[in-house]
């Protein structure tokens, strides 16, 4: 509420992003308006007795309060948010933010968090000129494109007496991905073995494939070092996944369901079609996506469910 | 997960130096308070705290609910044992000692200690409530900077830095804060009066009583404690009329003289003649309600309210004297009363207890039959007292309740209040009307705080008597058995008394260094711990402020704390310069900084001759200028070592380019809104000198 106010107020941020000194907004912390208490009667106190040392005491501390304020204000101006990245994320569930952050004064700004809808960072520090990633969750709403913000950055810092604040309006973006739902089965695909075709192998990772000479290029984590301790030559293992079957994913074939009950089913079977291996192929009332299988394709198809318009 | 949860669960394992501090803080606090607590909260306050830094190193198991409710009763009561009230200084600060202590036992959270600092820093309040001497200024410093630190500490949490850095932003923090605290220490209303009374501690008086027994200022001259101070407006008056005039004391049982309390005649009138004395008196705490003025005061001191004078021209103030107390007065050494004496003022000081003292009576009868006037008969008892063979000593032997007629006839010593005691008596005997006025004689010059410092050593009494033809006339018996008493506590450093040789005081070094820590003791506790509402009056009139308002006050409050907050501000930012490297890095980042017109300031990551293509692609007119001078600072810093007239002339390029605003420049510079008009045709040029 108070987020969309300020929004109103400041519009919409860019990255790189320095925070300037009148979007960050400072009030008492409770354990400043008890420190407040506690400093008012001090001042009875020093009043009462017209006790002058009591009094500066009183006015020693007022000034350090202040001086705190000050600091705290400073915790957050000058902070500059270079980049900002939101991941894709299952409508229902909680999705990954970075944000990275820089200081580029002298000063060391300590007990910042960020927070978005409920979710809050872990207390992060910068040291003078560092930088910093910060990791958060956001909420997933509802299915589709999801604007994420605003986003809020506090301290407290240093003394815990105010809290500083400043809602971050970034052009920050995730798509909603239906959340994966529903028990129907599989559509059978072409190309199932119980048909008798000879299975297709990729190179992968799930099964082993054989041995190859060592290329400059590999990892040592992939080299056969059991056949080199045998005294045998630096080669590596090579593994390979079979191309499963490859099925077709219709929209028009769930014509029971409600629309987004069919975009879990179908946003299931694409789960379920990758944890298989299975090449799928995903049809949509006014899109036909290519035939494929693994991240790319997985990642095509459910956007493609999730921006899906009847 | 990051949550709210965990970010609270890492405040729980406080750093081991941050408990430290708290514990450090709090037994500092409960020490500056330990001579007015009660006896058992100093060991109280070491055990929790030594129990708690034990915690450091095993798990600590701490005590459950039902017990510590039995403590908290336990030592309520044990507070109210010991001061039968939980009210006022001493039992506040022993009962917040106490519940500190029992808040020790059960922390667990950042809250929990936040308390146990709070109630430090109430006890370093109760501590200059109480104590406000100036060798004590240094450790309220110290403990505040203390606790300040601690603040830091637990506001910091888990990643709370080493002390020492802890130790250097308190102390920052404290040096930003003091003109602060100094604005409103000067500007904040010091309306007189209190909101609510402390019950009265039952200590000592200290000096002049409301009685006089013999022997009774002489126990008070072996005290070299501070009685008052004071300061003229001009020059002092001579040795010879410095009398403080203190109680005056009229009721007589033969062997203790007494105050009378109440009026028995109104204030008979006087006239002032010579010369005026204008002084301000400082007054020591002494639970009195007689306050000490030269002979003889004008008027009561205005900054006292209700302070009044007696028919026997004592001050009486409204309350005791429990805090030091400043006050201005005018007195003249010279005057005359008007009136003649009531008929109940002359019976109150003729006043005698029938069959006491019988030798004196009749020694006084026979000396007064032989006298022609009153005045003879005053001349006659000094000249008995003179060559009586009487001796003047600190340590009289002890008198019986007989003690005019066992001093004069018997032991024949005695000191000021002794002969006083004795003159009055044999006056009233005679049928002189006479009375016995206590107070303080002479004083020791300062001359580094140019006041007169008077301690309870200088206490002295002395008699006045009426002569119908003079009215009061001050005697003191004492200057004629021992004539070196007028002098003797009188400083040779008094600007009056220069020629006649320097005293013992001024012949060492460690006197001249006792006198200047007085003086410092004094200045400090006229300028600062008296600092009060007329002295307020007088810093608006001395910085030209002519009309008293309270919106005064406020005017310059609010423009002082603007300009103090500015300040800090400023401070800040002028803080948040990068930090400074060698001579080339500051020539190269002043190009940066004039390059942000032309483009987006250079990321972390960006490499600087990266940078100069980046600018070179965004402003085609600077592009070769800033190429070169990349280059440069690359040959400089990676190269064979250059020498110093290369850099000199790198710095120099750097210093020579100027960068304008382009318009339509692809650029969006920071201070856009503050840019500088634009001008149409870029121009760029190196100074080549």
């Amino acid at each position: 509420m108070l987020g969309r106010w300020a929004h109103a107020r400041q519009g919409d941020d860019t990255l790189p992003l320095t925070l300037q000194g009148r979007r960050i907004y400072i009030l008492p912390s409770a354990a400043g308006i008890a420190a407040a208490a506690l400093l008012f009667v001090m001042l009875l106190a020093g009043m009462n007795y017209n006790n002058s040392l009591a009094l500066l005491l009183c006015f020693m501390l007022c000034g350090v309060t202040l001086v705190s304020m000050h600091q705290c204000h400073g915790m957050l101006a000058g902070l500059t948010v270079r980049r900002a990245a939101a991941d894709d994320s299952y409508a229902g569930e909680l999705g990954d933010l970075q944000l990275l952050f820089e200081n580029a004064q002298p000063r060391v700004r300590g007990g910042l968090l960020l927070r978005c809808g409920g979710c809050e960072s872990m207390a992060f520090q910068l040291l003078p000129g560092a930088t910093q990633l910060v990791r958060l969750k956001y909420q997933a709403g509802a299915r589709g494109r999801q604007r994420i913000g605003p986003l809020e950055l506090f301290s407290s810092a240093p003394l815990g007496l105010f809290r500083a604040w400043t809602w971050l309006h970034l052009p920050l973006e995730a798509i909603v991905y239906p959340a994966p739902a529903g028990a129907r089965a599989l559509p059978d695909g072409r190309g199932d073995p119980r048909h008798g075709e000879r299975r297709l192998r990729i190179r992968g990772d799930e099964e082993w494939a054989g041995l190859r000479p060592l290329q400059e290029s590999d990892s040592p984590r992939s080299v056969a070092w059991k056949v080199y301790a045998r005294g045998g030559p630096l080669l590596v293992a090579q593994y390979d996944a079979p191309v499963g079957v490859h099925r077709l994913l219709d929209f028009a074939s769930l014509p029971a369901l409600p629309l987004e009950q069919r975009l879990s089913q179908l946003a299931q079977w694409v789960l379920d079609c990758e944890r298989l291996g299975d090449s799928y192929q995903l049809q949509l009332p006014q899109a036909t996506l290519p035939v494929g299988h693994g991240i790319a394709q997985r990642r095509a198809c459910l956007e493609a469910l999730a921006l899906f318009h009847s | 997960m990051s949550t709210r949860t965990a970010a609270s669960a890492t405040l729980l394992a406080l750093p081991t130096h941050t408990v430290w501090l708290v514990l450090g803080g709090f037994l500092g606090a409960a020490l500056l308070n330990v001579q007015h607590t009660a006896l058992w909260c100093l060991p109280l306050a070491l055990i929790a705290c030594a129990w708690r830094a034990r915690g450091l190193r095993a798990p600590l198991r701490l005590p459950p609910r039902s017990v510590r409710i039995a403590v908290a009763l336990l030592l309520t009561a044990a507070v109210l044992v010991s001061f039968h009230t939980l009210n006022g200084i001493q039992a506040g600060s022993s009962l917040l000692v106490a519940m500190a202590t029992l808040k020790l036992t059960e922390t667990s959270r950042r809250r929990d200690w936040l308390i146990v600092l709070g109630a430090a820093l109430f006890l370093l309040l109760a501590a200059c409530l109480d104590g406000q001497a100036l060798w004590r200024l240094p450790l309220y410093a110290a403990e505040l900077w203390l606790l300040c630190a601690a603040l830091y500490a637990l506001g910091a949490g888990s990643d709370a830095p080493a002390t020492a850095t802890l130790l250097r932003r308190s102390g920052l923090s404290l040096a930003a804060a003091l003109p602060f605290a100094l604005l409103l220490f000067f500007f904040v209303p010091r309306l007189p009066g209190s909101f609510w009374v402390l019950p009265r501690t039952h200590e000592a008086f200290t000096g002049l009583g409301d009685e006089m027994s013999p022997g009774s200022i002489s126990q008070l001259t072996q005290s070299g404690e501070a009685a008052l101070r004071v300061r003229f407006d001009a020059a002092p008056p001579p040795a010879a009329e410095r009398y403080w005039r203190g109680p005056v004391l009229h009721l007589f049982d033969g062997y203790t003289w007494r105050r009378q309390h109440g009026e028995v005649a109104r204030v008979p009138r006087v006239e002032f003649l010579g010369q005026a004395y204008s002084y301000q008196i400082t007054l020591e705490p002494n639970q009195h309600q007689v306050l000490i003025a030269l002979e003889l005061p004008q008027v009561p001191p205005p900054e006292l309210p209700n302070t009044y004078e007696t028919f026997d021209y004592q001050l009486i103030a409204a309350a005791p004297t429990d805090r030091t107390t400043s006050y201005r007065l005018r007195s003249y050494p010279q005057h005359r009363s008007v009136d003649a004496l009531s008929a109940a003022g002359r019976r109150l000081d003729l006043q005698l207890p029938p069959g006491r003292n019988p030798r004196s009576v009749e020694l006084a009868q026979s000396l007064r039959a032989r006298a022609g006037s009153d005045g003879d008969y005053i001349d006659a008892v000094l000249d008995y007292l003179r060559r009586g063979g009487f001796t003047y000593t600190l340590e009289p032997p002890l008198l019986n309740l007989d003690s005019v007629d066992d001093l004069l006839f018997r032991t024949r010593e005695g000191f000021c209040g002794h002969y006083a005691s004795a003159f009055v008596m044999l006056m009233r005997a005679g049928g002189v009307p006479a009375r016995v006025v206590t107070g303080y004689l002479g004083g020791t010059w300062n001359p580094y705080g140019n006041y007169l410092f008077i301690t309870q050593s200088d206490a002295h009494a002395w008699a006045e008597v009426w002569l119908d033809t003079r009215g009061w006339v001050r005697v003191d018996p004492t200057a004629v058995v021992a004539p070196g008493r007028l002098t003797e506590g009188l400083d040779q450093l008094l600007p009056d008394a220069g020629s006649e040789g320097r005293g013992l005081m001024s012949a060492t070094w460690i006197a001249n260094t006792i006198l200047a820590w007085q003086g410092l003791n004094a200045w400090w506790q006229d300028e600062f711990i008296g600092f009060n509402f007329s002295r307020q009056l007088a810093l608006l009139d001395r910085l030209g402020f002519k009309n008293h308002d309270l919106r005064i006050f406020a005017l310059l409050l609010a423009s002082g704390a603007g300009v103090w907050l500015a300040l800090i501000a400023w401070g800040m930012r002028s803080g948040s310069r990068p930090p400074a490297g060698d001579e080339l890095s500051r020539s190269w980042r002043r190009l940066e900084r004039r390059l942000r017109r032309a483009a987006e300031p250079r990321a972390p990551s960006e490499g600087t001759s990266d940078y100069a293509e980046r600018v070179g692609r965004a402003r085609p007119d600077l592009a070769s200028t800033v190429r070169a001078l990349a280059r440069r600072y690359a040959r400089l810093r990676y190269g064979p070592a250059g020498s110093a007239a290369d850099l000199e002339q790198f710095r120099r390029a750097v210093r020579g380019l100027r960068v304008d605003y382009r318009a339509g420049s692809t650029s969006r510079t920071r201070a856009s809104s503050s840019a500088p008009p634009m001008k149409n045709k870029p121009s760029t040029r190196i100074d080549k000198r």
